[in-house]
């Protein structure tokens, strides 16, 4: 579904340079639940916001189902990430003038497909994310877990090939975050979606298939889930302990 | 079934609490700048104004200022609405919209909303000038020149402006689409925009380049024309430009450090203080514009007062309530006459005089015009018209016993000396212009008396020159000079009938400015060459419009009445005092709407960290000082600044003009401040208003 080869990324400040990433390798299979963690500055958002071309990189290759994403035009960019990829962001991004139903469906109006079989879908998953009583109201009406999960339905309206996202728990509580996290998982079970999340929160990364940890820009381990998921996550914790004690 | 173009008018019709700041500096900078262009094209001020005068410049000169000031407002509005909308277009780029896509709906917007307010505001500037200006002739003066005449060409000015603003919306909007970043298209209305830090020694420097560049500025010409002999080029003007670089710095060290002693108390304001600097770069941009509008204002103000006192100062020290003079050619009435028509308005005349002066030729140099701007000094010897007494008919009018040598003259100037500018203290040679028998003479000093003072120069001879240099001379050469006072309380309607019947009996051949010179003329002739006063470059006057400013203040005949004089200064000087007024109204309102529209910005962007305080415990009264800090800034050194550099700069004008400092300016001076006083209340009041407006958007109480 996504590979990422030698990717390389760096930002400029003045004269000098930053890299952030410094050759990143790592794949998400179709229908995998994929975390990247690692401490501040490791360089997880960047490595978000290349593959969902937001930001252009410097060096190596992004393919994304059969399509390579460097070098293409910004009409194609956009058409990459309406229609193959979907997002989750931190603070959600909901269009404020837009009712939770219309938020859904905007990847589809842009795309310019909003006949019945959208309408449809966005039932189906209305229903699925439990949002329903909701589907008339507006984000300011609504709560902090109930902007998240709208934005996972919108995220999904297209069909992606990749959802990404980028602290989809960051501003939530425990509860909320737990729902949000389970929406991905009906996601995965019942939608056959790819998810590729980065998250700080090593609970909200026990659920998942796999988590790639990454350090100063490199890719430090890759851990695949083969126990449950209080076990996973305690291994999850002593991966990352064991990453910044190598770091003292 | 929703489409992309319906989606656009969804979010667009939630985006107008948003667009409320925008369209409302829109319409007032339209607004402003429609009445502006019609009161400065209005036919009614440029005839009243004289062209090539030092008004209309200045009137020029403040209208670039606002235009340049509500330019400047105008566009921050739009940056600051397309900072909101930039996370509505962030994340619709986000989720696969194309900047192609985008742009139509967007253009749409930015044309509509831009287009609707900038029309509204041209729609709005045509009656906000008829309301200011026909509510100044019910509350404060009319006259005759006062009908407001519109010349609608002023309209091409207008849309000029409109086409302006909504150029600027337009490329702003293309340069946030243009971000090749998404994410920093969403975080955009987060983004700080800091200012670069100097020193603290950017404060003092500042006021040292203001103070450095209006001295330079102002003395520059002079010095000019002394080292090259020549006119000054226009480009000498950019010798202010220091004043506008200490501005700046002044501006920069007020945000970045603030003018507080830091050894004190180094937390003080800490937290409005990184506020304002995170925030710091249109801040001082904005401080910059607001003070240079409100000097402008200031300026503008100021003219009136400065004017109006030394004329009323004046008029109350004159030791007579009529003054008139006149040739001897011309059929005028006597005391019998006058006092025949004093009666007839129930009062009488007393201590009446009257004595002759002759209209000799002066000697002396003067600066000829070369080509390009160079000039050279030339001795001509029927340079100018001098009207001359005897010493002892000098006595019988003024009162004052004068003795002069012979072989020399007194020139005439009021006590302090401040009108010598107009006296002839160079002339060697006097001449009869009928007989063009000459006398040598040499300047004596200065005799004093007021009344006699003024652009028409007065001087006394010795009897025996003067009875020798008066043999053979003819009547149009020959003039008399009367005065009388009111006997009782004097009666305007007396005052009236006196002047325009002294008008409607001189003839044709005196219906000149007192700028116009028959003795140049005549040399001038007498060579061949044309006298400038016989072309289009005189202003014409005429014995129909006796009542306009520019007769009263102009006419080589012009009488003096004490009680026509105070009375009609604010009606002669009607549109001079509209125009200022207005002028100062324009920058004013301009100013305010620049440090209102700044505040709330602001607090818009500063609404997280005001969020963070109330969550670290901040009280309301604490939240409050914090806003009164931010606010205080955007209208205190504006006004503080713009209000001190004009007040300084007209007593620099007033001391330069003739090295001395009157009492007559300095009452004038204080006039000037009273209304300082009043402007700066009025500016109080609206930084309350501001501040208020602050605390509602952040919901304090």
């Amino acid at each position: 579904m996504l590979y990422v080869k030698n990717l390389h990324k760096s930002y400029q400040s003045g004269n000098k340079s930053y890299p952030v990433l410094k050759g990143i390798d790592l794949s998400v299979a179709d229908q995998e639940f994929t975390a990247v963690m690692g401490p501040s500055g490791s360089g997880k958002s960047t490595l978000l916001n290349c593959i969902s071309c937001y930001i252009p990189f410097d060096e190596g290759t992004i393919t994304l189902g059969s399509q390579q994403l460097k070098g293409l035009s910004e009409d194609a960019l956009a058409k990459v990430r309406n229609e193959k990829l979907g997002f989750v962001f931190q603070d959600f991004m909901l269009l404020d003038g837009l009712t939770i139903r219309e938020n859904i469906l905007v990847p589809r109006i842009i795309r310019g497909k909003t006949g019945r079989d959208a309408e449809k879908l966005t039932d189906q998953l209305l229903a699925l994310f439990g949002i329903e009583h909701i589907s008339d109201k507006y984000p300011a009406d609504v709560s902090g877990g109930e902007r998240q999960r709208t934005a996972v339905a919108r995220s999904l309206i297209n069909q992606p090939l990749l959802l990404l996202a980028d602290e989809p728990t960051g501003n939530l509580d425990s509860k909320s975050s737990r729902t949000v996290i389970e929406s991905f998982e009906n996601a995965r079970d019942q939608l056959g979606a790819s998810i590729f999340m980065v998250t700080h929160d090593s609970f909200a990364a026990s659920f998942c298939d796999r988590v790639i940890l990454l350090k100063d820009g490199r890719v430090y381990d890759n851990l695949k889930k083969e126990e449950s998921q209080s076990a996973f996550q305690d291994r999850l914790l002593a991966a990352i302990k064991q990453m910044s004690s190598e770091t003292v | 079934m929703m489409t992309m173009k319906l989606l656009e008018k969804k979010l667009q019709k939630a985006d107008q609490k948003q667009a409320a700041l925008y369209l409302f500096c829109n319409f007032v900078s339209l607004m402003i700048i429609t009445a502006y262009s019609a009161m400065i094209l209005s036919p009614t001020v440029l005839l009243v104004l004289p062209e090539g005068g030092d008004s209309r410049k200045q009137m020029t000169a403040v209208f670039v200022l606002a235009l340049f000031g509500c330019t400047v407002f105008t566009v921050y509005a739009s940056c600051l609405f397309f900072r909101k909308k930039s996370k509505q277009l962030g994340t619709l780029m986000a989720l696969g919209a194309s900047r192609k896509r985008l742009a139509p709906g967007l253009f749409r917007e930015v044309l509509m909303l831009s287009g609707t307010s900038s029309l509204l505001g041209i729609f709005a500037g045509i009656p906000f000038v008829w309301l200011l200006w026909n509510g100044f002739r019910l509350f404060l003066v009319d006259s005759e020149e006062m009908t407001l005449r519109v010349d609608f060409r002023f309209l091409y000015l207008s849309a000029a402006f409109f086409v302006l603003v909504v150029a600027c919306s337009c490329i702003n909007a293309f340069r946030y689409l243009k971000r090749t970043n998404i994410m920093d298209v969403v975080r955009e209305e987060h983004r700080n925009e800091p200012v670069k830090q100097l020193g603290r020694w950017c404060g003092p420097l500042g006021f040292l380049l203001v103070l450095a560049g209006a001295v330079m500025g102002y003395s520059a010409p002079g010095v000019y024309m002394n080292l090259f002999h020549a006119y000054p080029n226009a480009l000498l003007n950019l010798l202010y430009a220091p004043v506008f670089a200490g501005l700046y710095l002044i501006m920069l060290h007020t945000v970045t450090h603030g003018w507080h002693i830091p050894r004190k108390n180094p937390y003080k304001n800490l937290i409005s203080r990184s506020m304002m600097k995170f925030q710091g770069k249109q801040t001082v941009n904005n401080l910059l514009v607001s003070t240079v509008l409100i000097a402008g204002g200031s300026f503008a103000m100021f003219y009136l007062p400065t004017l109006g006192v030394s004329s009323v100062l004046e008029t109350a020290s004159r030791p007579f309530d009529y003054f008139y003079h006149y040739r001897q050619d011309q059929h005028i009435p006597g005391e019998k006459e006058l006092s025949a028509m004093a009666q007839e308005h129930g009062m009488a005349i007393k201590d009446f005089r009257e004595v002759p002066y002759l209209s000799l030729g002066m000697d002396g140099t003067t600066q000829m015009e070369d080509e390009g701007n160079a000039f050279h000094i030339e001795y001509i010897e029927l340079l100018e018209e001098g009207k001359f007494f005897s010493e002892t008919d000098y006595e019988t009018l003024t009162g004052e016993k004068i003795s002069v040598e012979k072989g020399s003259y007194y020139a005439i100037s009021n006590d302090e000396e401040t009108v010598t500018y107009y006296s002839n203290t160079d002339a060697s040679k006097l001449t009869n212009m009928d007989t063009r028998h000459s006398l040598s003479v040499s300047f004596a000093g200065f005799a004093h008396y007021g009344l006699l003072s003024g652009r028409i120069g007065y001087y006394i001879l010795n009897d025996q020159d003067y009875s020798q240099i008066a043999r053979d001379l003819s009547a149009p050469w020959m003039g008399r000079c009367a005065c009388f006072n009111a006997d009782g309380t004097d009666n305007y309607a007396f005052a009236q009938d006196f002047y325009h019947t002294l008008v409607s009996s001189f003839g044709p051949e005196c219906e000149y400015p007192d700028t116009y010179d028959r003795i140049y003329k005549t040399y001038l002739n007498e060579r061949g060459e044309t006298y400038w006063g016989d072309t289009d470059r005189m202003s014409r006057l005429s014995y129909d419009r006796p009542d306009t400013t520019d007769f009263r203040t102009y006419w080589a005949y012009m009488p003096k009445s004490r009680i026509l004089d105070r009375s009609d200064f604010v009606k002669n000087f009607a549109v001079f005092l509209m125009m200022f007024l207005f002028i100062a109204i324009i920058c004013s309102l301009a100013a305010m709407v620049i440090g209102y529209t700044r505040c709330l910005t602001i607090a818009l962007n500063n609404r997280s960290v005001f969020e963070d305080l109330k969550r670290l415990g901040a009280s309301p009264a604490f939240l409050r000082r914090e806003i009164k800090s931010q606010a205080g800034p955007v209208f205190q050194f504006p006004g503080l600044m713009g209000m001190g550099i004009m007040y300084f700069l007209y007593f620099m004008i007033l001391l330069a003009n003739d090295g001395k400092f009157t009492t007559d300016e300095a009452v004038g001076m204080a006039a000037c401040f009273g209304l300082l006083l009043i402007f700066a209340g009025i500016y109080f009041l609206v930084y309350r208003f501001t501040v208020k407006s602050m605390c509602r958007q952040l919901e304090i109480l």
